[in-house]
């Protein structure tokens, strides 16, 4: 370990001993005609290096070495500038952009976003804008972004998937929406994301130790979401999507209206779609020795459909901006009807295959509604940013009443709840963060910033699996930035938190016999007592950037951590679905993780090549660790499963590189690698739950501006290689590797002044049956999606207003 | 091309750790239940009769070592569950139970034991609280785990009968 670290120090100190030349810095402003500033706007070199202009519209290209070049400037929605300009010593060049009112809205922006933002983040983060998720298009936000070196999913059939960073998912992961970090019930493998996917403009993925920002739960990473996108000035516009997939014959349609005048702007979206049956290249499951039929190939009762609705509207004046974004999602979607969990059931083929399209038992229903308010103030060198949100996850999962347990036979009818209402979780969410910057000098910054949470959980339904509870979480961070030149940066960090939560007591709504020597008396059991607890923790981070103009490097070191939730800390019920009874433990601590992090790029014209490196501890990985005893009472008769913690050692990385063979083929493979290891505790020597496998895609993507009435052309082939998982706890199964092919093109077309975009796909190329390994439904042998053509039609329209 | 030999080199490092990492044996192999012994009892599709003392009679290995087991027999009179094995069985019509039949219990096995063959009794009575149990379709579900805590179950389809 320590050989690694020395290593790479010694790197480093070759490569800024190794480059000394003279070298000018470009700068200037960007502005529309009437003297507007264009934040986010794009000045390219010839030379392949580039910026974005800041939120003031001011942009800065350093390490120039004298010449001329070729300067281009773009903007949506403006005609882009292309120019020369001569470097003999520091430049100021000042752009005035023209409006362009035939550029439509959904022209491809080529900005410099995300190299920008790689060279300023310490972690190693991967991007996904608005182009890339549409020609990704998956069932649910996380399927799309899956393909991202570093990033797996749980999937619970075709339309819900939980987000994975290399290997970390759950609660050890945030999902940042709009500032605010997403509230769910993140807990549970069959619940997927709240988020529509048609309503992202870009997705970072920041891969490693963020609690020094983001607060508890960040071990694993963070998935900032952002609806970013401000309508330029006076105009109206909008894109209606139309989807369809043969798989499992979604047809769906996202439609989005904006207009801004002056410093005002409005967008409004609706996104609605609906799936039937996913099908599978088998026509049988095996759940257990009993073979589970298939009416055509169809995973029986697993349609779904999604409702939502967005409305944002903003003020933008140069010092000052504010923004409120507001939006319900409702998704319904079908368990396979087969098996709950680990539960065969029978099944009534009349009634559920009648049509592929309806939802009966079992089924969820989740509806997550939002408000959140965004506003930046900035003066000189200081900078103030608020978020608010608030929140309201509502969850209920049904199944037709079943006497488990010591239940009656017959469900009494004088009981608060439907008799199969399985699971009800209500829960409120209040999240504030205060954020201000100072930029001392140049070279150093200051950020402060503040986090305050508050959430309130009901639960109901006739299964008890955590308790009702109140929970506070407040934080506050010190980040300093130093740079110390163009080339070298350096970050600082130290976090406080402070949490407290509150459980209610809970009793069975049924008796169950309670055996004291001879005797049997009826008691309703006490499945939850009040249990309060409060916790505290200091979490820190050091990052080191290093960027020229063929290599960078990073490296960071943090520490990181998490609040037990409370399923962890009062969790006292059975998992029918799992044949579990999961006890929780109120002794638990904050889960701790230390992390070192390495990032390295190489990239010459032609060719890149970079890695990213991890090593991770755990002094006390909260874990469900199944044990070999049975309980009748609390039980039911099922296996008792103890929260428990135990030192996990973890490492792996990603690789990548691409090869530009000819102008318009490029050559790329992306791979993945995770290992994890308990090193203490009862199951010592074990990996973790749900470990990804490695993985690899190569990949051959054919490009071309132009080709006949066709623009932006484009035909990608991705060969997925995926090994066995055969590191494995209980009650999982080793899973065999597999190889699959995915296809995706589009491009679009111009009719006049109206564009119209297509991407296609072809997932699974070849209907491969394979398993894979973090699936939900993986341990009833369900094999993964077969073929499956998904057509993404994208129509801008837009306008002036006088 | 120094970063090349760097990329090169700390990826054979990760290589090099992930190899000598795995050393400790674990175990990796559930128990199994084994219906297919002589005079196995009950098996799927089998009669119990209120009553009487019924013995269960099946086979428990593992590789390493045994945990415990469980038993848990349920009316089906709703057809909700299916059994976990291959063979089907005859099914009496959907009825809305009255005074079923509900057992619960777990047992321990001796230590250190990697087959253990049951010899269980159950006195199973005919009357519950002087009302008589309901006769027909049951769910008799065996659960049993290793000292890893790997899980092995088998649902079986049942009729309880009166004699």
């Amino acid at each position: 370990m320590s050989k690694f670290v020395v290593l790479f120090l010694f790197a480093h100190v070759l490569f800024i001993s190794g480059f000394s030349q003279d070298k000018y810095v470009l700068s200037g402003s960007i502005l529309d005609e009437n003297n507007e500033v264009l934040p986010g706007a794009s000045v390219q070199l010839s030379t392949g290096k580039g910026t974005v202009a800041n939120a003031e519209g001011k942009y800065m290209i350093s390490n120039i070495v004298p010449g001329i070049y070729e300067i281009k400037v773009s903007y949506i929605g403006y005609k882009t500038l292309i120019d020369t300009v001569r470097i003999n010593g520091n430049k100021i060049y000042n752009i005035k952009l023209l409006y362009s009112p035939l550029d439509l809205q959904e022209v491809v922006i080529t900005d410099n976003y995300a190299e920008t933002r790689k060279k300023e983040e310490s972690l190693n983060i991967e991007i996904a804008n608005k182009e890339y998720l549409q020609q990704n298009l998956g069932g649910s936000l996380m399927k799309t972004i899956e393909r991202l070196p570093g990033v797996s999913t749980i999937d619970i059939g075709s339309g819900q998937s939980k987000p994975v960073i290399r290997g970390l998912g759950f609660n050890r992961i945030v999902v940042v929406e709009n500032g605010i970090k997403h509230e769910g019930q993140q807990w549970g493998a069959d619940h997927g994301l709240e988020i529509d996917q048609f309503a992202v403009d870009k997705l970072e993925v920041i891969k490693g130790p963020s609690s020094l920002i983001h607060g508890s739960d960040a071990l694993g990473g963070v998935i900032n979401v952002k609806q970013n996108s401000i309508p330029i000035h006076n105009s109206v516009g909008g894109t209606i999507d139309l989807i369809g997939k043969t798989n499992n014959d979604l047809i769906g349609t996202s439609f989005s209206v904006y207009g801004r005048k002056n410093w005002l702007f409005v967008d409004v979206r609706a996104t609605l779609l609906d799936y039937g049956d996913y099908k599978i290249p088998t026509d049988s499951i095996d759940i257990y020795s009993y073979k589970a039929a298939l009416h055509n190939n169809q995973l029986r009762n697993t349609a779904g459909e999604e409702k939502n609705l967005h409305f944002t509207i903003g003020i933008i004046q140069p010092e000052f901006q504010s923004k409120f974004f507001i939006s319900n999602v409702f998704g319904k979607s079908g368990f396979f009807a087969n098996a709950h969990g680990l539960e065969p059931r029978n099944v009534d083929t009349d009634v559920h295959d009648k049509s592929s399209r309806d939802i009966l038992f079992p089924f969820q229903e989740v509806n997550h509604f939002k408000i959140v308010n965004q506003s930046q103030w900035k003066k000189g060198k200081f900078k103030l940013e608020l978020d608010l949100g608030f929140q309201r996850n509502f969850r209920q999962e049904w199944s037709k009443y079943v006497s488990h347990g010591y239940m009656p036979p017959v469900f009494p009818d004088n009981l608060s709840f439907n008799a199969d209402l399985e699971r009800r979780f209500d829960k409120y969410i209040y999240t504030g963060n205060l954020l201000t910057r100072y930029s001392f000098n140049e070279k150093t910054t200051f950020t402060v910033g503040i986090n305050a949470g508050y959430q309130d959980n009901d639960i109901n339904g006739r299964g008890f699996i955590i308790p009702a509870f109140k929970q506070l979480n407040t934080g506050v961070f010190l980040l300093a930035k130093y740079e110390f030149d163009d080339i070298n940066m350096l970050q600082l960090g130290v976090r406080y938190d402070y949490s407290k939560i509150k459980t209610e007591r809970y009793f069975d709504w049924f008796q169950s016999p309670v055996v004291n020597n001879n005797d049997t008396t009826y008691e309703y059991l006490q499945r939850a007592g009040q249990l309060e607890k409060s916790f505290n923790n200091i979490s820190w981070s050091v990052g080191y950037n290093y960027n020229r103009e063929k290599v960078s490097f990073k490296a960071n070191i943090g520490k990181s951590f998490r609040m037990p939730i409370a399923k962890e800390l009062a969790a006292n019920g059975v998992n029918y679905h799992n044949f579990s009874y999961e006890a929780g433990d109120p002794d638990l601590s904050p889960e701790i993780s230390y992390q070192f992090d390495l990032g390295l790029e190489y990239h010459i014209k032609k060719f890149a090549i970079g890695a990213t490196p991890f090593v991770n501890y755990f002094t006390n990985y909260i874990y469900l660790n199944p044990s070999s005893d049975y309980d009748r009472l609390y039980g039911n008769g099922n296996q008792v499963f103890y929260y428990t913690q135990s030192e996990v050692f973890r490492y792996g990385g990603e690789l990548h590189a691409h090869y530009q063979l000819l102008k318009s083929i490029k050559l790329g493979v992306i791979g993945e690698y995770v290992y994890s290891e308990q090193v203490s505790g009862e199951k010592k020597g074990f990996t973790l739950p749900f470990s990804p496998p490695a993985s690899a895609i190569f990949n051959v993507k054919y490009q071309k501006q132009q080709l006949k009435f066709l623009e932006n052309v484009y035909l990608s082939i991705d060969y997925r290689i995926t090994t066995s998982q055969t590191n494995i706890v209980p009650p999982e199964e080793i899973t065999d590797g597999y190889q699959v092919i995915n296809l995706s093109m589009g491009g679009s077309i111009r009719i006049k002044k109206q564009s119209l975009s297509i991407s296609a796909q072809v997932q699974n190329l070849l209907n491969t049956k394979y398993f894979s390994h973090t699936s939900y439904y993986r341990l009833i042998n369900v094999p993964e999606t077969g073929r499956n053509f998904v057509l993404n039609i994208s129509i801008p329209f837009s306008g002036k207003i006088k | 091309m120094k970063i090349f030999k760097i990329i090169i080199f700390s990826f054979m490092l990760l290589i090099f750790l992930s190899s000598c990492e795995k050393d400790k044996e674990i175990d990796q192999e559930k128990p199994t239940i084994d219906l297919s012994i002589q005079g196995a009892f009950p098996v799927n599709c089998d009669t119990i009769y209120f009553g009487e003392i019924s013995t269960l009679k099946v086979l428990f290995t593992d590789n390493v070592e045994l945990g415990s087991f469980s038993i848990d027999i349920h009316h089906n009179f709703d057809h909700h569950s299916h059994s976990t094995e291959v063979t089907e069985c005859n099914l009496d019509p959907v009825k809305e139970p009255v005074n079923p039949y509900v057992f619960i219990q777990d047992y321990d096995i001796p230590e250190g034991l990697t087959e253990y063959e049951t010899n269980l009794e159950i006195n199973i009575l005919s009357t519950e609280n002087s009302v008589l149990l309901d006769e027909g379709d049951y769910h008799f579900f065996i659960s049993l785990t290793d000292k890893e805590g790997w899980s092995t179950q088998k649902g079986l389809s049942i009729k309880m009968l009166h004699r």
